[in-house]
């Protein structure tokens, strides 16, 4: 019977969100506040016990006493709420900002640029004509890019005929990443459909 | 108002409409489109199958409901290829709002393969700070979870005393609704040498492709589609193929769509400039 129930509220909550298809309207109001309000106490409650409680109030009662200076640091963020006090939470980011710094700035030229970089070099040698056409693809794709973004010169002559590529295969990813993205919003609305045909009106198994 | 103008001004509410209709009436009335396995699915599948029976893999629900509809399919189907080969699970979540979808899922592959908490599979839970969680784990997995989502201790648990750090696990499977999977793959891979898979939402699966072909992620699968292609793999029909048929469907009408928006364009444009050279008075 509770399951029911939910999936009762579930469906007439996805079609009041529907509605704003059709244009703004009190039901779709009630559905989006209500979403907002309950993520709002959701998180509020996960994040206080897995963060607050789970992470700095129980290991501080097991003798991790050195914790609290963690505690203090995040304590002082909400000093930005105050516009006089907003000062003091510079102290906290500048930590974090550091930390985070540290963990990043590795890490990424090792992957993000490196290893991305050893992966446009290869050796023909012994590879099907395929794959030696794609790198070779590849390759170009990448260099004549980095030539677009590259403003230090003036992008005439050859280097103009360079940009150009680059601007060739930025066009191509870009509608690359728009037919994905729409991919992914029909997938969402198939979601939908199957919860209200299958979960909630049982007339497709 | 012309022909051409009219067909650059149809209203958008006709156009939900026929997006509405083109995704609803496949899933009532199923076609049955062949669905082709792309080699990104196929390489995931092939890291998933070369693990042995007692391999402990760590899979992580890096989202929450908002992406559900395209990643639980690729969720599942991990769960069910991971247990029908007796490959032990570590499950986590970075994202607060997925301990409820982690839970669900497990425990439901669990009853289904007859799996036990503790000694097949554990929950780990919902950690604070990502970045932190994933860097940690390569030192101490207990130190980062102290206990498991249920409160036991993660010393005490069966299936913990064999996994220490990032050295004991043979496959990292995330499953993301973010930029989460690249995370993994330049800290727990990058750093740590393990080995990373993802399954992505469509919009984050066009990202992950540099990774695939550096062979930092050995495999991917790419929104709802690659879920299907993996289900096909696995030859265990779920969410994934039964959305196919509308996926092809709307997009067909997207193209169908663009086309006639961009032929009411170029059209239109080219009547203004016919009209504009025609000498005054013909």
């Amino acid at each position: 019977m509770g399951a029911n129930i939910g999936i009762w509220v579930a469906a007439i909550l996805t079609l009041a969100i529907f509605t704003f298809l059709y244009k703004d309207n009190p039901f779709f109001k009630f559905a989006e506040h209500l979403l907002v309000g309950v993520s709002a106490g959701y998180y509020l409650v996960q994040y206080f016990f897995s963060a607050a409680y789970k992470k700095l109030w129980v290991p501080v009662g097991e003798g991790q006493w050195w914790l609290i200076f963690g505690g203090i640091l995040g304590l002082m963020m909400f000093t930005r709420l105050w516009r006089r006090t907003e000062w003091i939470s510079r102290y906290p980011v500048a930590f974090y900002v550091a930390a985070w710094a540290g963990y990043v700035i590795p890490s990424y030229i090792q992957v993000r640029i490196l290893q991305q970089a050893e992966s446009t070099m290869f050796n023909p040698a012994g590879l099907p004509v395929g794959q030696v056409i794609s790198f070779f693809i590849l390759l170009v794709g990448v260099v004549a890019t980095l030539i677009y973004f590259y403003f230090s010169v003036e992008h005439k002559g050859a280097v103009r005929g360079v940009s150009r590529v680059g601007i060739i295969f930025l066009m191509i990813g870009f509608g690359a990443t728009f037919g994905y993205n729409v991919m992914g919003r029909i997938s969402l609305l198939i979601g939908r459909f199957q919860f209200i045909f299958t979960d909630w009106l049982h007339i497709v198994k | 108002m012309t022909f051409y103008d009219r067909l650059m001004s149809i209203d958008r509410r006709v156009i939900f409409l026929c997006i509405g209709l083109a995704v609803a009436i496949p899933i009532l009335v199923p076609i049955g489109f062949p669905v082709q396995v792309s080699q990104e699915t196929k390489s995931f599948y092939n890291e998933m199958a070369a693990l042995k029976p007692g391999d402990v893999i760590l899979l992580s629900f890096d989202y929450e409901g908002d992406v559900m509809a395209e990643v639980d399919p690729m969720a599942v189907a991990v769960m069910k290829q991971a247990f029908s080969s007796n490959v032990k699970v570590v499950a986590l979540t970075t994202y607060a709002g997925g301990t409820g979808i982690a839970e669900r899922i497990l425990n439901e592959a669990a009853r289904q393969y007859g799996k036990i908490y503790g000694i097949d599979y554990v929950f780990l839970g919902y950690n604070p700070d990502w970045s932190g969680t994933i860097l940690r784990l390569g030192e101490s997995f207990k130190a980062t979870y102290p206990t498991d989502q249920y409160g036991k201790s993660t010393g005490e648990i069966p299936l913990m005393k064999q996994v220490e750090t990032y050295r004991n696990i043979a496959l990292l499977v995330s499953i993301s609704g973010s930029a989460l999977s690249e995370y993994w793959a330049i800290w727990a891979g990058g750093r740590y040498g393990v080995k990373v898979i993802s399954g992505n939402t469509a919009i984050q699966a066009i990202l992950i492709y540099p990774y695939y072909q550096a062979h930092q992620i050995l495999g991917f699968l790419g929104g709802l589609k690659g879920a299907a292609e993996y289900e096909v793999l696995l030859n265990k029909p779920g969410m994934g193929m039964r959305g196919m048929d509308a996926q092809s469907v709307a997009h067909g009408l997207m193209v169908v769509f663009i086309i006639i928006g961009n032929a009411g364009y170029f059209l239109a444009r080219r009547a203004k400039r016919l009209g504009r050279e025609r000498p005054a008075g013909i």
